[in-house]
């Protein structure tokens, strides 16, 4: 899953002068763009001209001028925020690195273009018979064109996969290579992905903002198209399909949220019409392999996979692994399910075959392959090792199987000790290392502060497996690098993309991207109708979340407000509203706490109900739960709900600082965005989401809690009685946490009191926050969804919300606010509502029993675990 | 000689499991001295899917899921299997052919398929790691002009003699260097051990599994279930073949030792694994193997 990881390494620039333009006063200068002597530049032939292709690219944006190019940046950041377009560095929410784009994009003429694409197409069939006989015949081997020990002392050879072949043609479905121009200024190749490569959904996106913000000198450049490749990809997952009796199910299996690049995965999964799935939405049963949808088990024929192969089959491969689909590797043996990439090409990834392909190309084709790649040296061998050893400061040292936490090593940057340490290691596993020649990295122009400025990088270039050979993605994803770091890497904060444009000599017909269109709309339409369960779980847990935190910041924000008021608040009723805060947000013991009697007592209690984070119940907690539901979500939601989402992360990460500055004065409006936020978010999911299964779930989710919310807020603030004034100032501030007290006055014209409030709070069907409005709208959300069989009648999470309405219709108002003869409580009041809460919670565990999913994590039946290697 | 071997597997789980996947290395393959002439598996309760298959190294695997609540699991295997007295003469004198430096120089030059492929076996494997401190204990079998095969004999002998054979000492789990500390253990640690012995030194060897038949003491019948699945392990000498050595019982398998399966260690022919949903919180296992020598 450490993925985008672009391991080769440049060289500081030799003069720091070199790349920094004098500063002058006028923006033209910042379209001086000039090269760097030492470096190969892609904007400048070997005499130092400017290559014709850059021209017009370069003219433009001059005429654009630096402010507005700087505000086409802006714009297009902007637009991948809110696209959700991150780099995960970690599985902390606010690691997420909104992912970088350089507005000045790399341009290759057609011409080169077409001897790198035929490259790329042979050096895809040559490894696609690598992999064939790595887990087939072996003949590499048996002939001696490879070591035996750099395919079996290779984590990546999974010899579980011996001998499993999809029917069709190749087996290898996609690839990528990571390129960059070596001093001969050729296109030179010095890493291969075969595993779940990353990246594509990257450049697309990437694609899709630089034709937003600058659409004309995108429209003018005459840009190959990508979409060529992601239709490509459709057609072969389709074609993959081994189970031939009706449309083929695809589904795109990602290790989950966390994963550095889910962002990607979500991508891809909504552009190409397939479920986002992960290991526990899918099961094997009956020899087949199976989506655990709303509506029961749907069977999956093909997955497309960005979960590492090792991980994906606790049964066969990684037995402590909880990414994967216990049981998959049996289905895919048995030709009933297909993985692309197949499980096992990880092993297609060690970089020490790269000094071997020549021989491999001669052995299967005959000749060498077209493309180069970069010297290798395998440390497994005697010759290389110590070429190694001799050579340390012109290479680059690799494991020859990624781990995330074995990175490259640039020879250079070693002092004596550090060379010694790393000997030690090499000798230790030689066959674990290889090495490969530095290339300097060609430059291109970068825009920055200063104007455009030269930078290293490195491009990554995708192939897919079509009917008869490899369709090559126009470009790819340029990464670059930072002046001065020699091994680039995503997770530098400073490294950024390019879209990649593949120059046309014409403007390209469209007519035939389409071709199949109609076919693939059917299909996805298709498989819209299962949602995953998990998604369902996530939205619904979305709602409720939301609600929670809603409902608490409401409360709260009042409170602060009645504490600060000129009319003070008598004990009891101060007491009252603050015991409220801890029964709605369910922070016990909080108020109901003796002790907490004093003003600071009580703000510092308030403040840790919203603000800290550990503390379950809190607004922080309920947020970044919500937060984290929608990230499982992703791929359900709107750009605009991407935004408002985003604002919420904003202002959560604001709200410690705006609150301690605000404790003095007016507390509540530090709150007023989150509140608003929310309210944008509700809206947003009730204008915009499709009706369809998903929202329904956030609907109930919402629905659920808003009249669970509202129960616990009568019961703790009407069930005992208080003298008039106390309980009409209590009924006034939670009428004012809904901003109802102004209806109210309209509409009773007289003081508060607790029947008129019980009516508006609980029965008023014109009331779209009363408790009988939202059970009825529970209700109705639970006839939509799918059931077994509706002959038997109301399921039971149907009859509880059935009688939960009707207990809150059937109500007595008069003798609700009656209190118990001699008693100060209002025990009939106390009895609907506890009753009501009641049934609330079994129709929670009843649809979440009923729909969701509760399998719990698998174990060895032996428990023979050793340690890896 | 033919065989006729029954080996039941038997898991007690004291909550039920509702789903589980397994794979079993437990009908013996064909070898070049071996044959087996049938072989069944049955399964209770009765498995959703059993799919049998050929593993990487040319063993015989079944494949079966159980996708119904069940407490207890019971595989029998019954198999007839025919050895073909070619093995080799148990009291052959083995001081012949490489010698143990001959041997290693020709797994480097030696490129026949057959060496080319044996590579393999000198890797470290999941369970055979090897160390300095496996090699120093290798050393004195293996001097340069020995032959490898007398080597690996003195290697079988000495940890006959050297290790105390107690089941109470290991569990499946346990790391070589602990077995090489305590000098305790079972079939499995001394194949693990000699294999590591070997590899340590340079040459190729690999994980036996199998069965041994088993003679009552004089004048006593046989119990039935008394057998036990066995292994021992095999070292590869370049361009004369496979050698198998039995260093807990300090012989040469012949005519007792049934082959079930061979990999790199015990991991790759586990007699069975798999995972389990739920339940099975503590599970009983009793295993139960008979051996039975059929006339002809």
């Amino acid at each position: 899953m450490k993925d985008i990881l672009l391991q080769t390494a440049w060289s500081p620039p030799r003069q720091l002068s070199q790349s920094q333009h004098q500063v002058q006063s006028t923006r033209d200068a910042d379209f001086a763009y000039e090269q760097s002597p030492d470096f190969i530049d892609e904007v400048y032939d070997t005499s130092g001209e400017q290559r014709s292709h850059w021209q017009y690219l370069l003219s433009s944006m001059a005429s654009l001028g630096g402010d507005a190019v700087a505000d086409r940046q802006r714009k297009a950041l902007r637009i991948l925020r809110d696209d959700g377009a991150t780099y995960n560095l970690s599985a902390q929410p606010q690691a997420r690195r909104t992912w970088g784009l350089d507005p000045v994009p790399l341009l290759i003429d057609s011409e080169e273009w077409s001897g790198i694409e035929s490259g790329l197409i042979e050096r895809s069939e040559l490894l696609d018979l690598v992999l064939k006989d790595i887990y087939g015949p072996r003949d590499l081997i048996r002939h001696g064109v490879l070591p035996p020990e750099l395919v079996f002392s290779h984590a990546g050879f999974l010899r579980q996969c011996q001998g499993i072949k999809m029917s069709s043609g190749q087996q290898l479905i996609l690839h990528s290579v990571d390129m960059v121009r070596n001093v001969r200024g050729q296109m030179c190749v010095v890493a291969d992905r075969t595993q779940a490569p990353s990246g594509a959904g990257y450049a697309l996106e990437n694609r899709t903002v630089m034709s937003r913000v600058l659409p004309s000198l995108f429209r003018d450049s005459h840009v190959h198209r990508l979409s060529m490749f992601f239709q490509t990809l459709r057609l072969k997952l389709a074609a993959l399909c081994p189970n031939n009796d009706d449309i083929p199910h695809v589904v795109v299996l990602t290790p989950g949220a966390y994963s550095e690049t889910y962002f990607e995965h979500a991508l891809l999964a909504n552009y190409l019409g397939y479920p986002l799935v992960q290991g526990s939405d899918l099961t094997v049963r009956g020899g087949f392999v199976w989506m655990k949808s709303l509506d029961g088990l749907k069977r999956v024929d093909v997955i497309l996979r960005r979960v590492d192969d090792y991980y994906c089959d606790a049964v066969e491969l990684r037995s402590d692994s909880q990414l994967g689909v216990p049981g998959l590797l049996n289905v895919v043996r048995s030709g009933r399910a297909v993985v692309a990439n197949p499980l096992g090409s990880g092993v297609l990834e060690n970089p020490a075959l790269l000094k071997y392909l020549p021989a491999i190309g001669k052995f299967f084709l005959g000749r060498e392959p077209q493309m180069d790649s970069v010297g290798s040296y395998w440390c497994g061998e005697d010759n290389d090792r110590q070429y190694v050893f001799d050579h340390f400061d012109d290479l680059i040292i690799k494991p020859v199987f990624r781990r995330s936490d074995e990175h490259s090593i640039f020879g250079a940057q070693l002092n004596s000790e550090e060379k010694t340490a790393l000997m030690a290691r090499i000798n230790a596993k030689p066959m674990s290392f290889v090495a490969q020649d530095y290339i300097q990295p060609s430059n291109a122009p970068c825009w920055s502060k200063d104007g455009l400025i030269a930078r290293p990088l490195v491009l990554r270039s995708f192939a897919v497996a079509n009917p008869s050979a490899y369709t090559v993605m126009p470009g790819g994803l340029t990464r670059v690098g930072s002046k001065g770091n020699k091994i680039i890497t995503s997770s530098q904060p400073q490294s950024t993309s390019k879209d990649t444009w593949v120059l046309a000599s014409e403007p390209e017909k469209q007519t035939s991207l389409h071709r199949d269109a109609g076919a693939v709309i059917s299909e996805s339409a298709d498989q819209g109708m299962h949602l995953p369960s998990r998604v369902a779980e996530n939205l619904f847990w979305m709602g409720r979340y939301a609600e929670r935190a809603e409902a608490s910041l409401r409360l709260l924000r009042t409170v602060f407000m009645q504490l600060n008021s000129v009319e003070p608040l008598s004990p009891i009723a101060r007491n009252t509203l603050l015991n409220t805060v801890t029964r709605v947000s369910t922070t016990y013991p909080g108020f109901t706490r003796t002790d907490i009697n004093n003003a600071e007592a009580i703000e510092k209690e308030l403040l840790e109900v919203i603000l800290d984070e550990n503390r379950a119940g809190s607004v922080v907690s309920n947020l970044q739960a919500m937060l984290t539901s929608s990230e499982e979500v992703k791929e359900m939601l709107s750009g605009d709900t991407q935004r408002v989402l985003n604002d919420l992360r904003d202002a959560l990460a604001d709200l410690g600082n705006a609150l301690r500055l605000g404790l003095a004065s007016a507390p509540e409006e530090a709150l007023d965005p989150l509140v608003t936020t929310l309210l944008a978010l509700a809206g947003l999911n009730h204008e915009s989401m499709m009706r369809g299964m998903g929202w329904r779930f956030l609907e109930m989710g919402r629905t659920l809690e808003k009249s669970y919310q509202m129960t616990s807020l009568l019961q703790s603030s009407l069930v005992v009685e208080l003298d008039e004034s106390d309980q009409a100032m209590v009924l006034e501030s939670v009428l004012l946490s809904f901003e109802m007290l102004v209806s109210y006055r309209r509409r009773y014209r007289s003081r508060v009191e607790v029947k008129s409030g019980l009516q508006l709070l609980m029965v008023d069907q014109t009331n779209p926050r009363s408790l009988q409005f939202q059970l009825a709208a529970l209700k109705e959300h639970l006839q939509g969804l799918p059931q077994v069989d509706r002959a038997i009648g109301l399921p039971p999470e149907g009859r509880c919300t059935l009688e939960a309405l009707t207990v809150v219709q059937l109500a007595d108002l008069t003798q609700l606010v009656a209190c118990e003869e001699g008693t100060y409580l209002r025990a009939q009041l106390e009895q609907l509502l506890n009753r009501v809460q009641e049934l609330l919670e079994t129709t929670a565990t009843l649809i979440s029993d009923k729909y969701f999913d509760h399998q719990t994590a698998h174990q060895q039946l032996v428990t023979d675990r050793w340690e890896d290697d | 000689m033919l065989y006729r071997i029954k080996h039941i597997t038997h898991y007690e789980y004291d909550k039920p499991v509702t789903l589980c996947y397994n794979h079993a290395h437990l009908m013996p393959r064909d070898t070049d001295y071996q044959h087996c002439l049938e072989s069944h598996i049955s399964i209770a309760p009765y498995p959703v899917s059993v799919h049998q298959s050929s593993d990487y190294f040319g063993n015989k695997i079944s494949f079966f899921s159980v996708e119904n609540k069940h407490s207890s699991l019971e595989i029998v295997v019954d198999s007839m299997v025919r050895l073909n007295g070619e093995r080799i003469d148990p009291g052959i004198d083995l001081d012949f052919g490489n010698t143990c430096t001959q041997a290693r120089e020709k797994m480097h030059s030696l490129q026949d398929e057959t060496t080319l492929l044996a590579r393999e076996f000198v890797l470290n494997s999941p369970m055979v790691k090897t160390s300095d401190a496996l090699k120093d204990y290798a050393a004195p079998s293996f001097r340069s002009n020995v032959s490898l095969l007398s080597a690996a004999r003195d290697l079988t002998r000495r940890i006959y003699t050297d290790f105390t054979y107690d089941p109470e000492s290991t569990t499946v789990a346990t790391p070589l260097y602990q077995v090489l500390e305590q000098r305790r253990g079972v079939c499995q640690d001394f194949a693990h051990l000699a294999i590591g012995c070997l590899r340590a030194q340079g040459f190729p060897a690999r994980y036996v599994s199998g069965y041994l038949e088993t003679l009552p003491p004089p004048g006593q019948k046989k119990q039935v279930g008394s057998d036990a699945s066995h292994a021992w392990f095999s070292v590869y000498s370049p361009g004369e073949g496979w050698f198998e050595f039995d260093p807990t019982n300090d012989n040469v398998p012949a005519e007792q030792h049934i082959t079930t399966a061979w990999g790199r260690d015990y991991s790759d022919v586990t007699p069975l694994s798999g995972v389990i949903f739920e339940g099975g919180d503590s599970q009983v296992l009793s295993v139960s193997v008979d051996v039975q020598r059929l006339q002809e």
